[in-house]
């Protein structure tokens, strides 16, 4: 009798709260604005900000090299090439303004890359790079096979000191790199910061909501079908090796990857790009709803399926198309480590923090 | 209102499933586990000009996309001769060239709905003539143009790449699923489901005395049959087992798997194969009431597929229009549903209202609903409005047995 009262005392409490509440806010009383601002300011502009200053020093060698090439500007080229590709591995998760206007993934990074259309534009000398139908033809793949794919190092370098159609178009793809980033840095510099954090609401077109959707959407398609599931052969009759990312320059396929998955682990949990301090984050908010699952809280699980990916991917080759070509089951075993968090955070997550998923597989068509 | 129909359809089958008992005249129905039909221990099922002219069409959809193209190349493709009514060998498949048949000859040619109406049926074979053309002088100029409102061009739609008119519609989506219904649904439901066509001459007669055409193991009753089940299923690995593959073709065929893909109408393709089989099967027991029962079953479900997609694609559509209007490279994804869509709303007019001679929507009120999709403003799709999208799904909706909701998703 007591604890009957107790429930009727608690429903009216809660229904009282109810009335009192303010009627626009519905949302569960986390600060999702405190959030964004880690996310915008110690996260996306600073990864944004060093992709661009290591694009800049690609745009120094490539201008280097192309003056004057040589075996040493070339091995300059491709270091900054390198390093640049990586740096892209941090901000590629984050398209949502500028770089969602800009379709910024689908130019910087398209793979395989279509050799022949590179080869015709080069000869013929006519293409537009703003085109859609232009993004497998240039990025860091199509720069990959211009410094990599195209002989020997000598016969490289011998290529681009008798071709200047070759030394206009591998600083065309450079320059289209720069300009894309710039306006998307720009704008985080500019307005968009502050809309974006702005909009701090639970609504479908809030920042929190689109910006999660937008890294689901990478951390599934890029990240664990394009990196990882295409080579292995989970979505054909067969592995595709030759579907590896940097596939003119193999050797660089599993750093990649590794990096991606250290900044979609990093951005779950707040840390800091330039530091490995913690802000507000989705494991934060996971803790505070108090998502539990089976017994274990949420953000755990996803912390230790993260590592269990890592793991998985440490141990395999550093070129992942050796990996595929001599020992696809370990591949298909990362994957399955990474298809794991796909589970926690698109079923699980997305349903402890009231997030509705806004993209479906493609038509197909 | 559907489910009453489908309810007296039912209580027919059952009540004449009751009678046939004590009616001697008639053999019991046996279906067979597949479409399989024997006579003599040879397969007489056979639909090989069905295959012929999915596979022509098949040519023709892509090749609309193919920028080295011409108009008379692909003209030749949908007509299968020259401009000039001579002999062509438009095909890549040397036994489509080998054919005298072509994709024209059987748009919005059903025995029911245009041996009478041939002035509507003319407009329509010239709406896909427009369609080809335009595709050519609209489109392949601007085949390295970005698109934006009144300017056809390239966009990008996912990792895919689509080529738009100055209306945002996709010339290659309004041919080949406005074939789904102009070619494949009107034949079969409008043509060879329908008595008009399987008891025409002296069919029911040879079919009663098993008279076989001439030189076939087939009386020439089961063989319309068969071309309306290879109209559907013309291109599936296994033709007696055509639910394996689902998709084996892009017209009518991947929409039925698409539909059963959707949880809410999950079943649907069964139903359909099942009464195809049933219905073959009382063609063989001389069973016509049975027949035409199928037929019935047949006409509201293939109808359903089509309304289901063309609802599908409104809602899809809408839920991809950017937030921003004004972000034109965004828009993409929409225009492309929106433009299968259009396609899938022109075929309207080719589906069949069980117990009626009308289909769902009439040529007239599929005019309406595509003015109304492309009437929001100056520039088509660049315009529509999400309350357009809804009120058309709306509508559609309304004259079938499924909710907005049900086919949205």
């Amino acid at each position: 009798m007591r604890h009957f009262l107790l429930i009727i005392f608690i429903g009216i409490i809660s229904w009282s709260c109810t009335d009192s509440d303010d009627p626009v806010d519905a949302s569960d009383g986390f600060d999702r604005q405190a959030m964004l601002i880690n996310w915008a300011d110690n996260i996306i502009i600073p990864a944004y900000d060093a992709y661009n200053l290591s694009l800049a020093e690609l745009s120094n060698s490539t201008n280097s090299f192309t003056e004057n090439p040589s075996l040493e500007t070339l091995t300059s080229l491709r270091s900054n090439w390198e390093v640049a590709y990586t740096s892209w591995q941090t901000v590629s998760m984050f398209e949502i303004g500028k770089a969602e206007e800009l379709t910024l993934r689908d130019f910087t990074n398209v793979y395989p890359t279509n050799t022949g259309n590179i080869d015709n534009a080069i000869s013929s000398g006519s293409y537009n790079l703003t085109l859609p139908s232009t993004r497998s033809q240039q990025g860091f793949p199509a720069i990959n096979y211009l410094i990599h794919g195209l002989g020997t190092d000598q016969e490289i370098v011998d290529l681009y000191t008798s071709s200047e159609s070759h030394k206009t178009y591998l600083n065309d793809l450079v320059n289209r790199l720069a300009t894309l980033t710039g306006e998307v840095l720009a704008d985080w510099q500019g307005d968009y910061r502050q809309t974006f954090v702005d909009r701090d609401g639970s609504d479908a077109s809030s920042s929190v909501n689109k910006l999660i959707n937008d890294f689901m959407f990478y951390y599934e398609k890029a990240l664990r079908a394009g990196k990882v599931g295409i080579p292995a052969g989970i979505f054909s009759n067969t592995s595709l090796p030759d579907r590896i990312e940097s596939l003119h320059q193999p050797e660089l396929s599993k750093s990649l990857l590794q990096v991606a998955l250290t900044s979609a682990e990093n951005f779950f949990n707040g840390v800091h790009f330039d530091d490995n301090d913690q802000g507000m984050s989705l494991s934060e908010y996971l803790d505070f709803v108090n998502a539990i699952s089976e017994g274990e809280t949420l953000s755990r699980l996803i912390n230790q399926q993260f590592e269990s990916a890592q793991s998985a991917i440490n141990g395999l080759d550093g070129n992942l198309m050796l990996q595929v070509e001599t020992d696809n089951t370990s591949m298909l075993k990362a994957y399955d480590e990474l298809q794991k968090n796909v589970v926690l955070m698109k079923v699980d997550m997305f349903q402890a923090l009231n997030i509705k998923v806004d993209f479906v597989d493609a038509d197909g068509d | 209102m559907k489910n009453i129909f489908t309810l007296c359809l039912l209580v027919l089958t059952l009540g004449f499933t009751s009678c046939s008992d004590d009616d001697d005249s008639l053999p019991a129905i046996n279906t067979p586990e597949s479409y399989t039909f024997e006579r003599d221990s040879q397969s007489t099922v056979s639909f090989s000009g069905q295959t012929t002219r999915i596979l022509m069409g098949e040519e023709l959809s892509s090749s609309l996309k193919d920028f080295t193209e011409t108009t008379d190349h692909l003209l030749e493709l949908y007509r299968n001769e020259t401009a000039g009514g001579g002999d062509a060998n438009p095909f890549d498949d040397a036994d489509l060239n080998a054919s005298d048949k072509s994709v024209k000859s059987k748009v919005a040619a059903s025995n029911d709905f245009f041996s009478s109406n041939t002035a509507t049926s003319s407009v329509i074979k010239a709406d896909f003539e427009e369609w080809i053309e335009s595709q050519v002088s609209e489109v392949f100029p601007n085949e390295n143009t970005a698109a934006s409102p009144g300017q056809p061009g390239q966009i990008a739609d996912g990792s895919s790449t689509r080529w738009v008119n100055a209306d945002g519609l996709e010339y290659d989506q309004m041919v080949t699923k406005g074939l789904i219904g102009a070619l494949m649904t009107d034949q079969t439901l409008n043509n060879y489901l329908s008595p008009s066509v399987l008891d025409e001459a002296d069919n029911i007669a040879e079919n009663n005395s098993e008279i076989t055409a001439d030189g076939k193991n087939y009386t020439t009753m089961e063989h319309k049959w068969d071309e309306a089940y290879g109209y559907v299923y013309g291109l599936n690995a296994d033709a007696a087992n055509p639910n394996n593959d689902l998709g084996a073709d892009e017209f009518i065929n991947k929409y039925i798997g698409r539909v059963e893909g959707d949880q809410d109408f999950a079943g649907i393709a069964n139903e359909i194969f099942q009464a195809f089989k049933l219905g073959r099967s009382a063609i063989v027991a001389k069973n016509y009431t049975v027949r035409d029962i199928q037929a019935e079953i047949l006409r509201e479900k293939l109808s359903e597929i089509i309304a289901i997609r063309a609802v599908f694609y409104m809602q899809q559509g809408k839920m991809a229009l950017p937030d921003d209007r004004n972000s034109f490279t965004l828009y993409g994804p929409a225009l492309h549903d929106l433009s299968e869509g259009y396609g899938f709303i022109y075929s309207l007019q080719f589906t069949r209202k069980p117990g009626t001679n009308e289909p769902y929507f009439t040529n007239t009120e599929v005019n309406t609903l595509l003015d109304q999709l492309l009437g929001d403003g100056e520039n088509g799709l660049w315009d529509v409005e999400d309350t357009t999208l809804d009120d058309i799904s709306n509508i559609i909706a309304g004259k079938f047995n499924f909710t907005v909701d049900q086919a949205g998703s």
